[in-house]
């Protein structure tokens, strides 16, 4: 059975309050009813539970969490799961900037569209965007994953060091030091199990974006690739 | 750090409760902008009027035998020394400020046109609420402000919305920096232009008369203003009959639309959409470095990205 929580009338201390409590009497599924875009919900979460929002969230749901497993049946807005370190964040509708920055692992599936900087400064994990993304997105990815079954915002995957980059759509932009590649038959298989993990409808084909390597070290010789890169 | 909120109704309703709507979106933005809060809101339409603010009451027989001879008449009084009163004979909106300004050196116009009609004073909605029973008035498009000051003085001159001096019937309302303020304020006062606060956000509605006295339309100089402004802008205008965004080229500032066949709402976070409109549509942040005008007539959409 699952533990409710109605935000009506609480502070959002109260509500992530009352949910750590409810993980302590061990609690598997907690569903939180009229989130109204609150901030900060769901931060920090350090248990294997699922949790339901049943509507938008604001900033940072779920942000350094490890090993949760969040839904949210709306929108989110910035920096959702920020600095998550492992578990899953599903958003329905669309994420505002900054989702999955800086996430060091787990999932975040985002149905809708991303705002701009989505996916950056990853340092791990997997992040799904089933509609389009803003610019910027994946700017100095170090490792990881972002799928972008939509089109992809100006300065895609800029300064990344590591990581990849999948478009199923136009690419508006490519961001510094980006190389274009086809994917390979491994690249395929682990996308179609992604998307069919997940049930989101993917494109039929991918563009793959990974770092160029050229800004890795400076080099007087390439220094005209530094100046462009500013 | 500020709110801002903006609703347009398309079904052109006259009883449209506008001000409540503005309002509810506007309480969970208050903790953004706990310094001062005001909305601009546009209906009812016919004679031009306008809201002053003087520098000391002045009694209510000298100030109506004042108002009298710069060709207004005075109509109602609030606290704090802010006054309502009608234009009697057609004018000049900037000869009128020229006229008050030489009788009132420290007043200033606060918005002056057919269907503006804003208030804003130091503290949070509920005060404004309190003080101008917002929630009771109707009209078909507005805007709103919480200010969090962080260069300039908090009084109700520094509050926003701002009214574009000049510009009868045209308000702005800002979140974030102008940092190339100092810079655009001297090239605007060397042409001519008065300022009336030391706040960077009075700038964009300075700038939109700039440019719509040298012949731009109101969408084209929104769109300028993209290369023209430097820092961290998202802004909204309202017209007689429109209602804008702007969003600063990095996407610096937050900013949320909701668009449905009935109504469009924008907000600085989604709370304030689902505070006071629900929950039956969805919402999105517009992408950096874009603008979109709506106007309230639907078949009249300009519609740019």
């Amino acid at each position: 059975m699952s533990f409710t929580i109605d935000c009506r009338d609480k502070s959002t201390r109260e509500i992530n309050r009352r949910m750590r409590e409810a993980i302590a009497e061990g609690h598997q599924r907690i569903e939180v009813l009229e989130p109204d875009a609150r901030h900060n919900l769901g931060v920090a979460l350090l248990s294997p539970v699922h949790v339901v929002f049943s509507g938008s969230v604001g900033y940072y749901c779920g942000g350094m969490m490890d090993g949760a497993h969040l839904e949210v049946r709306g929108s989110a807005g910035w920096g959702a799961a920020e600095s998550m370190l492992n578990g899953t964040l599903m958003i329905d509708g669309n994420a505002g900037s900054g989702a999955a920055a800086s996430i060091r692992g787990g999932t975040v599936v985002i149905r809708g569209d991303a705002a701009a900087r989505a996916g950056v400064s990853m340092k791990g994990g997997t992040l799904l965007i089933g509609g389009s993304c803003g610019y910027m997105a994946g700017f100095m990815m170090q490792k990881g994953r972002i799928v972008v079954c939509g089109d992809a915002g100006d300065a895609l995957a800029d300064s990344m060091y590591e990581g990849v980059v999948f478009v199923g759509g136009q690419i508006a932009g490519l961001g510094n030091d980006t190389v274009v590649e086809e994917p390979n038959a491994e690249d395929r298989a682990w996308l179609d199990e992604l998307l069919a993990t997940h049930r989101v409808q993917g494109p039929t084909s991918f563009r793959k974006v990974v770092s160029g390597r050229k800004l890795w070290n400076f080099d007087r010789k390439e220094l005209e690739v530094w100046k462009a890169a500013f | 750090m500020c709110g801002i909120v903006g609703f347009l109704d398309k079904r052109e309703r006259a009883d449209f409760p506008l001000g409540r709507t503005l309002l509810d979106m506007m309480r969970p933005m208050a903790c953004r902008g706990p310094d001062s809060a005001g909305v601009a809101l546009f209906g009812g339409g016919g004679e031009e009027k306008l809201r002053l603010r003087l520098p000391v009451e002045i009694g209510r027989t000298a100030l109506s035998d004042a108002l009298h001879e710069e060709g207004l008449m005075l109509m109602q009084s609030h606290p704090g020394g802010v006054y309502d009163a009608r234009l009697v004979a057609e004018m000049e909106a900037t000869d009128l400020e020229e006229r008050l300004r030489r009788r009132w050196p420290d007043g200033e116009i606060l918005c002056l046109g057919e269907r503006i009609d804003a208030f804003k004073q130091v503290g949070s909605p509920d005060e404004l609420e309190a003080a101008y029973a917002i929630a009771a008035r109707t009209g078909t498009h507005g805007i709103g402000h919480t200010r969090m000051s962080t260069e300039s003085r908090v009084d109700l001159s520094h509050s926003q919305p701002f009214w574009a001096h000049g510009l009868p019937d045209v308000a702005t309302v800002h979140n974030g920096h102008i940092t190339n303020y100092h810079k655009l304020r001297r090239r605007f006062e060397q042409d001519g232009y008065r300022f009336f606060t030391d706040n960077d956000s009075e700038i964009i509605g300075v700038y939109l008369r700039d440019r719509l006295a040298a012949g731009r339309s109101l969408e084209g100089a929104m769109r300028s203003s993209l290369d023209d402004f430097d820092g961290s802008f998202c802004y909204l205008v309202a017209t007689k009959d429109q209602l804008g965004f702007v969003k600063d080229r990095y996407g610096f500032k937050p900013l949320m639309l909701a668009e449905t066949e009935d109504f469009v709402a924008l907000a600085t976070e989604e709370i304030a959409l689902r505070r006071a409109l629900g929950h039956d549509f969805s919402a999105s942040e517009p992408p950096p470095g874009t603008m979109k005008l709506w106007s309230i007539h639907a078949d009249n959409e300009e519609n740019t990205q």
